[in-house]
């Protein structure tokens, strides 16, 4: 009753405010900036460059060209360039003009004896074309192939069952049903959805719970708060109440990027497909962002309960900002093997959880108990956080003068409830 | 004082080395005005806040009608701390009705008091104004309703009048005695005597961290021993330049005002003035709780010295 009357205080007091609705709305807008962005410099990217080739022989271009348009998603157009009476070198030079002048964006020159020595040089204006590059590398390579094969008399039809591919499908096994296809792509994007919301999300709403806590303590509306309220609840009442504010504005984000997702958006090639999201995938990205969040929030409140400035409480923030910074620095650890103990240890650790458990839930689906004994860790050490960030509250009040240290603080929490 | 309303035993609370509570015992009686006396920084606010379990005491126990300090006892005693504070962004209204929810009442029923208060106390036409629009003679008062607000049983005032305009403080005693009749029973910390001389019926004198004297008002007046006489005679006569067991005569709104030496008997002071001519006026001259105070204060810090020295 009591904490429900500080958690809508708190909440109200948050959401009615002009840079609340302002933020709410700008960062969709930015957001569909950014995805589409990408998707405006793709689109210049898919028109065609126009590629020379410099063949002496002449007999590789048509070759080369079936072997290109066999590709799917191409993005170079083969021109042959005439070579005057085998002089290559003049031929070379007369394309360099036309790729400085840039009517080439791009020129191959190959032997004239390509299939015993088959090399083949890229000219263009910057060398990290990849596109490019992807696109005539493997052409180049499987015309080689085929002469080659043409060469020693190995029929075509040997030729195509030789060069079959092995078909290549992921799949991830859960506790329970089938085995599910998950792209691997997609499962990332949403990890770092998940990674970057949180990130920004203790980035902003728990530097506000360091500040409402200060505020409150140099007001000193905190004397008579806390002739009505348990310090703790009052504390976790608005740690509640701030992040209440936050969900608010995440759940009209994640709303406004399901639209855009609707409206077929993508960020970087890489489509934002509503399938990934299994229910444990989407259920487990809540309770994850929502302890996460809480636990953050806390170890902020906590901080603030000690400090009586913002200045003061810097050097105490910083280390709450490694805790999210370390396990995005340990995330290819956990991508690599998310099924070693290694991984499963690290995403045990209450504050690395958020980030880590939930990639390996995207990821491998873990065993559920490690998933559940992630939450249980994490809600005993955001209460255990409310209780010492109470202590320190309390404490904190009358600590005025001088700044605290680490001393103090260990002090502090050793003293007696 | 059979029906103590709070009684403290013992308390002591230090920071460091600093004992700024050592070992106050006060019983404060149901339905009484206690006034809590003591100079700048002897122990009142750290006793005060031991009391609200703001802070905790290091020893000692705090009894509310015979039960220790619980969430629900909570909801009946009312604070209203030395250092002022309230939400600064929040509308009058509705920071009154937020602080009463604190309490327990129920949210429609706060609502509709503090809109109540607000008028009584001049402040109706600033309900929706934010605090920080206030001046700080009307965010006390706003401080005031809230520690009223909800009918509390025991209210503590620690420096309740300092700020304010005589008029206020008048509206504010007001508040005080009308909550008293209906049955509240208040602590008032001050270094005001004078305020604390006309509202309350009990005091207590600290100093040091340490109990000076206590009792109601009348008592300890009577049993303040008498540090001067008040005499006239006949035809405007002057008393005697010396006369034994009087340190110092002055005279002073029509009448002489003799101090006497410590420990002269006063019924032999009266018969040294009986024989000197004819007195009209021969009165004890009742210190006011300023003098006793100041006195008391002096004394015991005189002694520390000595202590200290010796």
């Amino acid at each position: 009753m009591k904490m429900l009357a500080i958690i809508r205080r708190e909440y109200l007091e948050r959401v009615r405010t002009k840079g609340f609705v302002i933020s709410t709305l700008l960062i969709p807008l930015l957001m569909a900036l950014v995805m589409v962005l990408p998707m405006l410099t793709m689109q210049s990217v898919d028109t065609r460059n126009t590629v020379g080739l410099i063949d002496p022989s002449g007999e590789y271009f048509a070759h080369l060209d079936a072997a290109l348009s066999s590709q799917e998603d191409l993005h170079v157009s083969l021109i042959p360039l005439p070579v005057a009476g085998g002089d290559v070198a003049s031929a070379t030079a007369s394309m360099q003009d036309q790729i400085r002048d840039e009517s080439l964006d791009g020129g191959v020159v190959i032997g004239d004896d390509f299939i015993g020595t088959p090399k083949a040089t890229y000219y263009s204006r910057s060398v990290s074309g990849s596109i490019v590059r992807d696109d005539l590398q493997p052409a180049l390579d499987r015309v080689l192939r085929q002469a080659r094969f043409a060469r020693v008399g190995v029929p075509d039809s040997l030729h195509a069952f030789l060069s079959e591919r092995v078909d290549w499908e992921s799949l991830s096994v859960g506790d329970t049903g089938e085995a599910t296809r998950r792209d691997e792509g997609g499962v990332m994007l949403l990890a770092f959805t998940l990674i970057m919301m949180l990130y920004m999300m203790v980035l902003v709403y728990g530097q506000q719970t360091l500040t409402a806590v200060i505020e409150e303590k140099s007001s000193r509306v905190v004397e008579v708060l806390l002739s009505s309220v348990p310090s703790s609840q009052l504390m976790f009442g608005k740690v509640v109440g701030i992040g209440g504010a936050g969900l608010t504005q995440v759940a009209i984000w994640t709303a406004a990027i399901f639209v855009m997702a609707g409206q077929g958006l993508s960020v970087g090639g890489l489509s934002f497909d509503a399938s990934y999201l299994t229910p444990m995938i989407l259920g487990s990205f809540m309770v994850f962002f929502l302890l996460g969040f809480l636990l953050f929030s806390m170890m902020y409140a906590g901080v603030g309960a000690l400090c009586n400035t913002i200045q003061e409480a810097q050097p105490f923030a910083t280390p709450i900002m490694m805790f999210v910074i370390i396990p995005m620095m340990l995330m290819t650890l956990v991508l690599r093997a998310p099924g070693s103990p290694l991984a499963t240890v690290l995403s045990l650790i209450p504050m690395f959880s958020p980030i880590l458990m939930f990639m390996r839930v995207c990821l491998a689906s873990p065993p559920l108990w490690q998933v559940v004994l992630s939450w249980v860790l994490m809600s005993a050490t955001i209460w255990l956080m409310s209780r010492a960030a109470g202590k320190l509250f309390r404490v904190g009040i009358l600590m005025s003068g001088s700044a605290p240290n680490w001393a103090t603080l260990v002090r502090t929490l050793r003293q007696p409830d | 004082m059979a029906s103590a309303f709070l009684h403290v035993n013992d308390l002591g609370k230090s920071y460091g080395q600093v004992r700024a509570v050592d070992g106050i015992s006060l019983e404060i009686p149901k339905g009484s005005i206690y006034g809590f006396l003591g100079p700048n920084g002897s122990g009142k606010t750290t006793t005060i806040r031991c009391i609200m379990n703001i802070i905790l005491a290091d020893r000692g126990e705090i009894l509310f009608d015979g039960r220790p300090l619980d969430r629900q006892l909570l909801d009946r005693v009312g604070y209203l701390p030395e250092e002022r504070g309230l939400y600064r962004k929040m509308k009058c209204a509705e920071q009154l009705a937020f602080l009463a929810t604190l309490k327990s009442v129920p949210r429609k029923e706060a609502q509709r008091r503090a809109e109540a208060w607000l008028e009584r106390l001049g402040l109706g036409e600033w309900k929706d104004r934010k605090v920080d629009a206030l001046s700080k003679g009307m965010q006390q008062k706003v401080q005031f309703a809230a520690t009223f607000l909800f009918e509390p049983d025991l209210v503590i005032l620690d420096e309740p009048f300092s700020g304010l305009d005589p008029l206020n403080v008048e509206t504010m005693r007001d508040v005080i005695r009308e909550q008293n009749a209906r049955g509240c029973t208040i602590i008032l910390s001050t270094h005001m005597l004078a305020e604390a001389e006309k509202l309350c019926d009990s005091v207590c004198l600290i100093e040091g961290g340490r109990k000076v004297l206590d009792g109601t008002l009348e008592a300890v007046r009577t049993d303040f021993p008498l540090k001067s006489v008040r005499v006239a005679y006949a035809g405007g006569k002057e008393p005697p330049a010396r006369l034994p067991g009087i340190a110092h005569r002055v005279f002073q709104d029509d009448s002489w005002r003799l101090t006497l030496e410590s420990g002269a008997s006063t019924d032999a002071v009266l018969d040294a003035l009986r024989a000197a001519g004819q007195l009209t006026l021969f009165a004890a001259n009742r210190p006011a709780l300023d003098e006793i105070f100041l006195s008391v204060v002096r004394e015991r810090r005189a002694a520390a010295g000595t202590e200290a020295a010796s």
